[in-house]
């Protein structure tokens, strides 16, 4: 369960780091002063700070095996998933609306792809599970 | 985009709050975590070669690469987003991949040098094993390589670096001419 979870966590890294740099690429940083971007950036790069950091209490709490150190990484990943879910509710509406004329007027968060925002939320979702189960002790 | 825009691009963080305001970045304070950790790590494990009872110094040198690893990454942490300041595709990117690349495999063997120095425990009050010893040193050396290039970032692309128009403030004097 424990391995598990750590493999779901870094291969929702790994999407996360795709979908940070499609939206970087995409302008993501340029459009912060304007605006254009939903995404403010220290959303964007709390959100990545905080993952590592869970990353890094959870590889440690597998060395340790002290269960405080499990429940820290869930509750790091709560706070995590709420800033994903915000990133989300601000994705939709820009992914339903029209292109705008303009290369600098479209935020840059439409260059996401779905399956990748989708296999990021489902394999997040499925890590914070992992993560839960192994806390309370499943499977141990 | 221009020469001059690129340059001044990568002083600006991605995030104020999480990297450090502008002209007051957050990397350099942490670096210096894991560079007195490791330096000290390496002057406990050729001291343990030389004092009497060494099993305190091996012990110890041990916690400094520990807390060396975990300072690592920290600093670690606020350099990707200074990383992410940079403009792709310059001499100044390429640099700071390369000190990345080098820092993250420093840290990567010290981390491994950990879990070898746990395998053998510390009861026996041994000295540092031999093979140990070169591995941190090796890593050390690395890191000096690495930290040079931090410095050429810094000092010489002016990454993170205020502009000098702002340098300027530090020197406009009040001082009357006689």
């Amino acid at each position: 369960m424990d391995i598990a979870a750590l493999v779901a966590w870094i291969v929702t890294a790994l999407g996360g780091f795709f979908l940070l740099v499609r939206w970087i690429s995409g302008g993501g940083l340029r459009q912060q002063q304007t605006r254009t971007t939903g995404f403010p950036a220290p959303l964007v790069f709390g959100h990545f700070l905080l993952a590592a950091a869970g990353l890094v209490v959870w590889i440690v709490y597998l060395a340790a095996d002290e269960d405080a150190l499990a429940w820290t990484s869930f509750g790091v990943l709560v706070a995590v998933a709420l800033l994903g879910f915000t990133m989300l509710a601000r994705w939709i509406p820009v992914y339903r609306a029209a292109p705008a004329t303009t290369e600098a007027m479209t935020p840059a968060e439409r260059h996401l792809p779905v399956p990748v925002v989708g296999a990021h939320g489902l394999l997040a979702a499925t890590t914070l599970v992992l993560v839960l189960l192994a806390a309370i002790g499943v499977g141990s | 985009m221009t020469v001059d825009s690129d340059l001044r691009q990568a002083k600006q963080p991605v995030s104020g709050a999480l990297a450090g305001p502008y002209g007051h970045p957050f990397h350099p304070i942490l670096v210096t975590v894991p560079i007195g950790a490791w330096v000290c790590s390496l002057v406990f494990d050729i001291a343990s070669k030389i004092v009497d009872r060494p099993g305190f110094l091996t012990h110890g040198s041990a916690w400094l690469i520990a807390i060396g690893v975990l300072g690592a990454l920290a600093a670690a942490s606020v350099g990707f987003l200074d990383l992410f300041a940079i403009p792709t595709g310059t001499p100044a990117f390429r640099t700071a991949l390369l000190h990345m690349t080098l820092n993250l495999t420093v840290t990567a063997a010290y981390a491994a040098g950990f879990f070898w120095r746990q395998g053998d425990g510390y009861a026996g009050g041994q000295s540092v094993g031999n093979g140990q010893l070169t591995l941190s040193a090796v890593a050390l050396a690395t890191l000096g390589v690495s930290g040079y290039l931090g410095g050429k970032l810094a000092y010489r692309y002016g990454v993170r670096v205020a502009a000098e128009s702002v340098q300027a403030e530090g020197y406009r004097s009040t001082r009357t001419t006689p």
